[in-house]
């Protein structure tokens, strides 16, 4: 008789993230929908402020991360992120572990909200030609924002699946929490501008990163036996 | 069954009778003058909301851990009052702010921190009351509720990470307080008065959980009984 040996958990949570990539890339939300909605934000504050251009350079890599936190939340919450019922009999028919189902969402939202930052990175530039010293740090700073936010933006996802108000109280959740990220994110690029190094914010932005990673993995199986 | 009980109350009133007294005779600040004095309920009703989110988060991890109604019902009750607290905390030191820094509010690392552990746990508050079934909300509830314990050592420690300008700890810090003894004996009084005040209201507010939830109960109940006696069993014609 041959026995099938169970996939790991983290061949599971790979599987899981390439199903929902699967997903949201035939729904488009995030690139059809937030994206747009995110670039028109975006456009939307130098009017509100003025043409003013010395200022809107001054503030444009801040407004860029502060609709990169505020969007991005919306891009961990999209619907197609959220399991039916009927997906989430199957999978834990399957076996799946809750952890490896969590780990396996998030890393899918961090790679759409990878894709999120760099797609509204060029509108912020054209629109407010903000200073771009110590440009070689924005991959990384962006990564890490992208890692953080998408733990945080699941488990609030989870925290709040089946209520009424999901897609408002997830970012007031998120948002406040996800402070460190913004400060990291806005920090470091004015660190190398002073002509610092930009270690200490990356440290805050990866220590963030992980405690949210860490809650959201320790926190699925307790999540997902009351549900 | 009393929501304030008998003992705890009587000690709490002399608590903050002598807090309110202590207050008024402390002797003045050399540079603030008596605007000063707003430290002794200022500096109290922060450390109070501290302490009601730190249980809330002990709590919570205790509910993941043996599961009990109790836990659970005082967790919500520490987050209440944690956000009770918080707010009036915020509302004080607007208050001190506006004659000894000119506004009510800035955008100081230790203003903006306080703010957002506010709405983090309006948050829980929120998941809570929008949660119906029980398990499933102690449940999320104490996952947020030992994640956003997170922020309070962040809040605690935002004035010495960044340049700030609400001045730095001066007594829960390493070594000798930066303050007048004097001062420091009428502080940690209302500190007390406020932790005896604060015990009161999560007894009684505990108490009003376990009263709503009884309440619920026996509606439901009876709900049951009225829908029972509508239904007969079906009978067959002739017998």
């Amino acid at each position: 008789m041959v026995t099938a040996l169970a996939p790991s958990p983290l061949r599971q949570a790979r599987e899981v993230a390439r199903a929902e990539l699967r997903i949201e890339a035939r729904g488009g939300e995030v690139l059809w929908i937030i994206t747009p909605f995110g670039a028109v934000a975006l456009l939307l504050v130098p009017m509100a402020v003025g043409p003013d251009r010395p200022l809107l350079a001054g503030i444009g890599m801040g407004m860029y991360w502060v609709v990169v936190l505020l969007f991005g939340v919306l891009v961990t919450l999209r619907q197609t992120a959220s399991d039916s019922s009927g997906h989430l009999a199957m999978l834990r028919l399957a076996g799946v572990p809750a952890a490896a189902r969590a780990a396996g969402r998030a890393a899918a939202s961090a790679v759409v909200l990878l894709l999120f930052e760099t797609l509204l990175l060029p509108v912020a530039i054209a629109l407010y030609q903000p200073d771009l010293t110590g440009w070689t740090w924005l991959p990384v700073v962006m990564l890490l924002t992208a890692a953080g936010l998408a733990a945080l933006g699941t488990l609030a996802g989870t925290l709040v699946h089946g209520f009424a108000g999901r897609s408002s109280l997830g970012p007031v959740l998120v948002c406040p929490l996800a402070l460190p990220l913004l400060l990291g994110a806005t920090e470091t690029l004015q660190a190398v501008a002073y002509g610092r190094t930009p270690w200490l914010w990356l440290l805050v932005q990866i220590t963030t990163s992980a405690i949210g990673w860490l809650a959201l993995l320790l926190s699925a199986n307790a999540v997902e036996e009351s549900a | 069954m009393s929501l304030l009980g008998r003992r705890l109350p009587v000690a709490t009133g002399i608590l903050v009778a002598a807090g309110l007294v202590g207050a008024v005779v402390a002797p003045p600040d050399r540079i603030q003058g008596e605007y000063q004095r707003l430290m002794y309920v200022h500096v109290p009703t922060a450390w109070v909301a501290y302490l009601c989110f730190a249980l809330t988060g002990v709590l919570s991890g205790l509910w993941l851990w043996r599961r009990g109604d109790r836990l659970d019902r005082a967790a919500a009750a520490s987050a209440e009052l944690g956000v009770l607290f918080t707010g009036l905390t915020i509302v004080l030191g607007s208050w001190w702010g506006k004659p000894v820094w000119g506004v009510w509010w800035t955008w100081d690392p230790r203003l903006v921190t306080t703010a957002l552990i506010f709405f983090v746990y309006l948050g829980y508050l929120a998941l809570r009351r929008g949660t119906l079934d029980t398990v499933e909300r102690a449940s999320r509830s104490a996952v947020l509720g030992i994640v956003a314990l997170v922020q309070v050592p962040i809040v605690h420690m935002s004035v010495v990470w960044w340049r700030a300008l609400h001045q730095p700890p001066t007594v829960l810090k390493p070594g000798d307080p930066t303050i007048d003894h004097r001062m420091l004996l009428v502080l940690l009084l209302n500190v007390a008065a406020f932790t005896a005040v604060a015990a009161m209201l999560l007894r009684a507010r505990i108490r009003l959980s376990v009263l709503e939830e009884d309440l619920a109960a026996s509606r439901a109940a009876e709900d049951r009984e009225l829908a029972g006696g509508a239904v007969r069993a079906p009978r067959l014609e002739g017998r």
